[in-house]
């Protein structure tokens, strides 16, 4: 095997794959990235037996072939090469790497150990979206799912595909979070997909822009970009009907500009921060303001206040603020509108429609994200 | 120092047969019979045996098979360590009562320096008796009281002392006193070091204290010999260090026969898990790191550790969190001898707590209510299923 490459290309190319490296104490093969020169294309892929990567840039191929070698050292020689272009190499059982006046030889990995990698089915009904509502949705709904292995289902984001629209949904049990795009494809499918492959479908969808397309098969998922492909075992067990957990009407609603919440909350959070435990923020919210409280006399306190409008009475209720920072962030919008019921009960966190083009829903790109949060009590 | 400060300001209280002592309270039926507190199963041992039961050489640490070969009328009663704990916080409540230098050593014993105590209660040794009395009186229970200079001379007397009674040890006969023990009672001999010091001609205290240093050195070593020489001539220097709130808590369970089968060593856990939950509870903390123990039938051990991202005292979610550890070890058909459960990073429970979307803080109400039940009607009143026996 032997192919010149462009050094930036085939850095991003072997970062990307390292990615969805296994762990080498399950199968020693599996932290390997295989390569693979077909022509004037060279082919990367790696599994870690949950999510499988695959994806091919161009090189100048010079002689076909398919070599393993350890990911991660990989990964780190080629983060380091100088700006030139790369040679590849293989000779016995190295690969034998030039760029530039640096060499280096890396030891070989029997090819034959890598497993095949999962393959999408070739009839199935696969729907486009642009690359940056994907990865805008991704981003919006996965930091919700939970990273405790120890209730599995809590861990992904589940996609649930109906004719015309894809609801994302992603909950920790904390807080949830929920966004409906188009969706261009018929078929009614639920998949819940790990939270790391759709990190990992985001990661692609942003470098690489432009657009994704999704097949939703009954085990797993594929996600394809241009020359990339990402193939995802699903989580098995049901995803709680969370439908039912979003409250049907409120009591209270807060109107407020969600940079200057943000930037309230965080600061006034600093005082509450401490390694073994949350401490609330509490919102203080009267006809037209809007007072953050944190702390106690043990550490120290703050507060800060802030215009918002409220219809309905009085409120003190208090968040984890790391969770309320959170759903600010990911609402996007200028403004956002918080609803309540009272101080125990969830609160319903949505975009704002902006003023100016309260039009329907379609033109209003945030308007069909939600964010349910749970208080703290106090 | 104060002036005033007596010259006996140390006490070493300790309970008498403790283990057993509580169960003849709850049970009278047991008292004044041979109790013998520990388990029966095939790798039990004596936890604590009742002084009736000591008359026939039974002592604790005794494996229980030969404690009933000694002694085949004694009444064996399994362990509640919950039940020692409440006793425990109830004396040491007491002992706070006379000073706030308590150190405790175990659950049934403890250090008190009472040394700034005595315009509000009279001399050293008349607290030891009044507290002596006020544990008959208000726990029921018998302890004995070890009066003396120093930490080290204040557990010798209280063991001289048993049952029940009160060794006061003035600053002027600590050498008679010492003089006369055999050198096993000294801090920190065991049989190893013991033995060396009588291969020596070494037998009693008085010999030791006797002995030139750098012989003393030749037979045990720099470190233990400067040790010897000191608790010999009653020189302890260490002061009693009040007590401070836990860090952690933890329980384990070593099998009577080596366990294999994953479903037993689940199962396992959420006893685990029910006990450290009601501990946590019953100490109003909540844990967010908890720790995984497993010891193999040869004797390897590993522990695995995982931080919440939210501190609990739910029986529940520590099981599911520990049986997630359990799982990722994957064990196959692994031999495992003993497993533990403890939980670190303690925090206030009463504090804010998070409130879930999901299953509704149920659990935690069923919990809480077993508490309540279990604390009215004994352990076990209420259980889960899951832990019932078979058949």
């Amino acid at each position: 095997m032997k192919f010149r490459a462009e050094r930036s290309e085939f850095a991003d190319a072997v970062m990307w794959a390292q990615r969805t490296v296994g762990d080498r104490a399950t199968l020693p093969a599996l932290s390997g990235i295989k390569l693979r020169v077909d022509g004037d294309r060279l082919f990367l892929a790696s599994t870690n037996l949950e999510i499988d990567s695959a994806l091919s840039v161009p090189v100048q191929g010079e002689r076909d072939g398919a070599v393993l070698v350890l990911g991660k050292l990989l990964a780190d020689v080629v983060r380091t090469l100088p700006n030139a272009a790369v040679t590849a190499e293989v000779t016995a059982d190295v690969l034998h790497l030039t760029c530039g006046r640096a060499q280096f030889d890396l030891r070989l990995m029997p090819v034959e150990d890598f497993p095949a990698l999962k393959e999408p089915s070739a009839d199935g009904a696969v729907a486009v979206m642009k690359a940056e509502e994907f990865a805008r949705t991704v981003a919006q709904v996965a930091r919700s799912a939970s990273t405790d292995d120890a209730r599995p289902v809590l861990t992904g984001v589940n996609l649930e595909a109906t004719a015309g629209s894809l609801t994302a949904v992603a909950t920790d049990s904390y807080r949830l979070a929920m966004r409906t795009v188009p969706w261009d494809q018929g078929a009614d499918t639920t998949v819940l997909v790990p939270r790391r492959a759709m990190e990992q479908a985001r990661h692609a969808a942003e470098i690489l822009g432009s657009e994704v397309s999704l097949l939703l098969e009954p085990a797993q998922v594929t996600f394809s970009f241009s020359d990339r492909r990402l193939v995802t075992r699903l989580i098995e067990g049901k995803f709680p009907d969370v439908r039912q957990l979003i409250p049907a009407g409120f009591e209270r609603r807060l109107t407020v500009d969600r940079a200057e919440l943000m930037e309230v909350v965080k600061r006034v959070a600093v005082v509450g921060d401490s390694n073994t435990s949350v401490t609330p923020v509490t919102l203080h919210l009267s006809a037209d303001t809007v007072l953050v409280k944190a702390g106690s006399g043990e550490i120290g306190q703050a507060e800060e206040a802030l215009p918002g409008a409220l219809e309905g009475e009085d409120l003190q209720i208090a968040f984890n603020p790391r969770y309320l920072a959170d759903g600010l962030d990911a609402a996007g919008s200028e403004r956002v509108v918080l609803e309540f019921r009272d101080e125990l009960k969830p609160a319903v966190l949505r975009p704002a429609p902006a003023d100016a083009e309260a039009g329907p829903a379609s033109s209003r790109p945030e308007a069909d994200f939600l964010y349910l949060l749970m208080p703290v009590r106090v | 120092m104060t002036p005033s400060r007596p010259a006996e300001p140390i006490l070493h209280v300790d309970m008498d047969a403790f283990y057993a002592s509580v169960e003849a309270l709850r049970d009278p039926a047991l008292a004044g019979r041979p109790v013998l507190v520990g388990g029966l199963g095939g790798r039990g041992v004596v936890a604590s045996a009742s002084y009736e039961a000591r008359v026939y050489g039974i002592h604790s640490a005794m494996p229980m098979a030969r404690a009933l070969r000694l002694c085949p009328q004694a009444v064996v009663v399994s362990p509640d360590f919950a039940a020692y704990q409440d006793v425990s916080q109830r004396l040491r409540e007491l002992f706070l009562s006379v000073t706030p230098l308590v150190e405790p050593l175990s659950l049934d014993e403890a250090f008190l320096d009472v040394g700034g105590s005595e315009r509000l209660f009279g001399p050293p040794e008349v607290i030891g008796a009044l507290l002596r009395d006020r544990i008959r009186g208000e726990l029921g229970l018998p302890a004995s009281v070890g009066v003396a200079p120093n930490k080290h001379l204040a557990k010798l007397c209280s063991g001289k002392a048993k049952p029940e009674g009160l060794l006061h040890l003035r600053a002027g006969e600590v050498a008679a006193f010492l003089g006369r023990l055999p050198i096993r009672d000294l801090w920190g001999v065991g049989e190893q070091t013991a033995a060396r010091l009588e291969r020596f001609g070494l037998r009693t205290v008085a010999d030791v204290a006797g002995t030139a240093g750098p012989t003393l050195v030749r037979i045990v070593g720099h470190a233990a010999a400067a040790q010897l020489a000191s608790l010999a001539v009653g020189e302890d220097r260490r002061p009693v260090v009040p007590y401070e709130p836990a860090k952690g808590m933890s329980t384990e369970e070593t099998f009577d026969r080596d366990v294999d089968d994953p479903a037993v060593l689940r199962r396992e856990l959420l006893r685990l898990a029910e006990t450290i939950a009601r501990r946590l509870r019953r100490g109003e903390v909540a844990a967010r790191t908890l720790t995984l123990k497993i010891r193999y039938a040869n004797f390897a051990t590993v522990t695995r550790s995982r931080t919440l991202a939210l501190p609990t005292d739910h029986a529940t979610e520590l099981h599911a969190e520990s049986a997630a550890l359990l799982d990722a070890l994957r064990l196959e058909r692994v031999r495992v001898r003993l497993l533990g459960l403890g939980v670190a990073n303690l925090v206030p429970a009463g504090a804010a707590r998070q409130l879930r979307l999901l299953d509704d803080d149920r659990w935690q109400q069923v919990e809480r209510a077993a508490d309540v039940a279990r604390n009215r009607f004994g352990d076990a009143a209420v259980t889960r299923a899951a832990l019932l026996d078979d058949g």
